[in-house]
């Protein structure tokens, strides 16, 4: 059993078919951007990007992602350049504990993905079930806006 | 204390039952020991070797990204690039420094940088490359790093920022060891201040779940007076299914005497009674009417920081290794020391970044929990607690209930009298023996309950006292302890009295208001938001401005100044969000103003969500979806601007906090006519 993560094909092993993919990229694969917040898809502290869409990957079982490609905070950076969310995270100093800022991230990689040029009920829709308890949404809408001006 | 551990090893996993009689607990509590910090110690936060320097960083961080500030400091006064300093996190190997709590980062611990970082760098000056350097006196006017220029008043990218955004390891979550298995202890379904434990449960069945590795009868001191039963798996995610298999019987002792919580602290059933015991001001309001007479009154409230309490604990050769998100690594340490029969210098406890912490990070609970499953599995073990646990098992702001009055003579404020009950912030069960606890309800009072209670204004004749009383709900420390609280009741009657005696509320309270750094906070928030020149209302809804103030701890001053909209059916929503504050020299602007924008965030929290649902004395939330904090959508536009001042640096953490949720809830009764008295407000009290 496979998954492309973060552009490799890697093999699930047997007994973490049935783990939360969460569990899997954390504590199987070692990538710890996506985090563990609440479990039941609530907070989207552990959002991943799955075929493109971000998806909560702690009610995501590991063996659903069977020959899928899943996007990962780490993957996000080409060649030592960030991608333009991340620089845009670092330019507004948006992360107070940063926490859920990889989840935030990979909601807006996902977002901008799709629709390039977010009005702000874009940005509320896609980002409001990914929540942020230091108070940084402000900052967030504002990075995701400066981020999306930077392709237009 | 010496313990039996039987460890054996059988099909589908170790199994290890610990004798009893373990988990008696010393009947002198492990008491925070909180060394104020000096020059001479700071010189152990900073070394220089072959050209570069290391700062291990003296606090915790937990998003106040105090690692960016005193960064900021080291470098200007040690003349070094901000590539030639690297930051570390402490750990208690190092000599013990205060716990980080109340905003005093900056405040505390600036100077005694300063002071180090001068001293070495005269060192070097001099050609010394080894050895022990020396404090030696100066005056903090001759420092570089206490006044503004170069990096202090920038904003350099922040310590940790580019971690964070590509996911590298930060939190205690993050360490993985070899070897390392994942362990939860699972306690009843009960108030924590009642005595419980586990009486029966299906093993069988637990150890033929796939990813089984071991059940823990001692799993270290009990949360409250619940005690455990530990389980142990090769996988996180068998964790649930381990717990659904065993169908745990629990024994609970008795009821709480106060499970009815509302009741516990209806501060009008304690004033039928007598007067209170704690005074915070101690004026004698003159019998009669009142002009303003409130009720107000505030639940129980989660901290909701998103990451759980977590720890990975592992032994080796009777040495304990901890790795854990803490404000005290030092206490967590103690407490383990304690706990486990060790010496200190057998424990060590590494602080790592906190995912939020609030207050809340400031007892010993998961550590134990780990080091415990860890010993009885004889592997490194990571323990996460689970949301439902967090919620269940951790402390919380205490509900707290008010009445407040006033008396107007000639549209001045003659009489004062602000009376409250609550639970205990400092001082609490969690904490510390009922002994003590009971030492400190006759003398003490709470501390954390009185801060923010006298109102700063110039009153008359002022009283304020209080109560905590002791409820089934593990209560402390949350962001600002009692002046969260304490400044919406205060700011609600001031505005109140304001309206009773006709005068704008800007006015009525510069006319109040003796200290000139909050009358500057104050005017300045009516500048930059047009105070007299509100938005006009928009169709269908009714629009109102609000505004109010208030000083922490005695050294840093904010004012906000909030816009809502409330439609029919009484939603009320935020429109705009302006706050001054004067916390002195500022050393990195652009984090100040995250805080001060975190603080209006659980402002509106405070106003419209925050609210932990109790059933019979015990938390009965399990998620953000029972207990919600506030979501993008709901974030208003926010204006921050910090007043520049040449006072010595003062909190910023938990300063706008004072102030934000009496702006929003007088902006409220402007928009309504409706004065909110209890939070979170109701849809159903403000329909058109």
């Amino acid at each position: 059993m496979n998954l492309v993560l973060n552009g490799e094909s890697r093999e699930i092993p047997s007994d973490w078919t049935d783990e939360p993919l969460l569990h899997l990229l954390r504590e199987h694969f070692g990538l710890t951007g996506p985090k563990f917040g609440c479990g039941v898809g609530l907070c989207g502290a552990c959002t991943v990007i799955i075929d493109g869409v971000a998806t909560r990957a702690c009610i995501t079982r590991a063996a659903d992602v069977e020959g899928l490609t899943v996007r990962t905070i780490e993957g996000l950076a080409e060649g030592g350049a960030l991608h333009r969310v991340q620089q845009a995270w670092l330019d507004l100093a948006v992360p107070q504990c940063g926490y859920c800022q990889a989840g935030q991230i990979m909601a807006a990689v996902a977002l901008l993905d799709s629709v390039p040029d977010p009005a702000a009920d874009d940005i509320a829709a896609a980002m409001d079930g990914n929540l942020c308890r230091c108070g940084t949404s402000a900052r967030i809408r504002a990075a995701i806006l400066r981020a999306a001006e930077g392709v237009r | 204390m010496k313990r039996r551990t039987l460890l054996i090893a059988a099909a589908g996993g170790l199994v290890a039952a610990i004798g009893a009689g373990a988990g008696v607990l010393s009947q002198v509590p492990v008491i925070p020991k909180r060394p104020g910090p000096s020059a001479q110690g700071a010189l152990g936060w900073i070394a220089h070797r072959d050209g570069r320097f290391a700062l291990t960083l003296p606090r915790a961080e937990m998003g106040q990204n105090i690692a960016t500030a005193l960064k900021q400091i080291a470098c200007t006064e040690l003349g070094a690039a901000w590539d030639a300093v690297d930051l570390r996190m402490h750990e208690t190997t190092m000599p013990r420094v205060k716990a980080t709590v109340g905003s005093e980062s900056v405040q505390l611990f600036a100077a005694p940088l300063a002071l180090a970082c001068a001293a070495l760098r005269d060192a070097l000056a001099a050609g010394r490359v080894t050895g022990a350097v020396t404090v030696t006196e100066r005056p903090l006017a001759e420092l570089r790093a206490l006044r503004p220029g170069g990096l202090i008043g920038g904003s350099p990218e922040i310590v940790h920022g580019r971690e964070i955004v590509t996911g590298a390891p930060l939190y205690a979550g993050d360490v993985r060891r070899p070897g390392m298995l994942f362990g939860r202890v699972l306690r009843a379904p009960a108030s924590t201040e009642l005595p419980s434990r586990p009486l029966r449960w299906n093993e069988a069945a637990a150890r033929a779940v796939p990813g089984f590795a071991a059940l823990v009868e001692d799993c270290g001191p009990p949360v409250g007076k619940a005690r455990g039963l530990g389980i142990v798996a090769h996988r996180p995610g068998a964790l649930d299914a381990i717990a659904a298999a065993l169908q745990v019987e629990w024994e609970i002792e008795g009821s709480h005497p106060r499970s009815d919580i509302a009741r516990a602290i209806d501060v009008d059933a304690s004033l039928a009674e007598g007067a209170l015991p704690h005074a915070v001001l101690d004026g004698a309001p003159e019998a009669g009417a009142w002009d303003v007479d409130l009720r107000i009154d505030i639940p129980l409230a989660a901290h909701g920081s998103i990451e759980p309490r977590t720890a990975v604990a592992e032994w080796s050769e009777g040495a304990l290794a901890v790795w854990t998100g803490t404000q005290d690594a030092f206490y967590i340490r103690d407490v383990l020391a304690d706990a486990f029969g060790l010496e200190a210098g057998a424990v060590t406890v590494q602080s790592c970044r906190i995912g939020g912490s609030f207050g809340g990070r400031t007892l010993c609970m998961v550590e134990a929990e780990a080091a415990a499953l860890a010993r009885a599995a004889r592997a490194p073990v990571k323990v996460v607690w689970t949301r439902a646990q967090e919620l269940a098992l951790g402390f919380h702001r205490p509900p707290s209930s008010h009445r407040i009055r006033a008396r107007l003579e000639d549209g001045r404020i003659s009489d004062w009298d602000h009376t409250q009950i609550s639970s205990h912030i400092l001082f609490t069960a969690a904490a510390m023996p009922r002994w003590m606890q009971a030492a400190t309800d006759l003398v003490a009072g709470d501390p954390g309950v009185a801060r923010g209670m006298a109102a700063p204004y110039v009153l008359g004749r002022a009283r304020a006292a209080y109560d905590a009383i002791r409820l089934p709900v593990h209560t402390g420390p949350w962001r600002g302890l009692g002046a969260g609280p304490n400044g919406l009741a205060v700011e609600s009657a001031i505005d109140e009295a304001a309206i009773a005696a006709g005068v704008d509320p800007l006015s009525f309270r510069l006319a109040h208001i003796g200290d000139p750094r909050l009358a500057a906070v104050v005017a300045r928030a009516g500048e930059i938001s047009s105070w007299g020149d509100p938005p006009k209302p928009a169709q269908g809804m009714r629009t109102g401005r609000g505004l109010a103030c208030g000083i922490y701890k005695a050294a840093s001053y904010a004012a906000a100044v909030a816009d809502v909209a409330v439609d029919a059916r009484g939603h009320v929503r935020l429109t705009r969000l302006w706050c001054v504050h004067d916390c002195g020299l500022v050393i990195n602007p652009d984090q100040v103003r995250a805080q001060c924008e975190g603080n209006l965030v659980w402002s509106l929290g405070m106003v419209l969500l925050d609210s932990l649902p109790i059933e019979q004395g015990r938390v009965s939330a399990g998620t953000f979806a029972d207990a919600p904090i506030p979501r993008l959508s709901e974030v208003p536009p926010l204006s921050v601007e910090l007043i520049e001042s040449r006072h010595p640096p003062s909190g910023a953490g938990e300063t706008a906090i004072v102030a934000g949720p009496g702006a929003i809830a007088n902006a409220l009764r402007a928009a309504t006519g409706r004065r909110p008295m209890r939070f979170p407000v109701r849809a159903e009290e403000f329909r058109a």
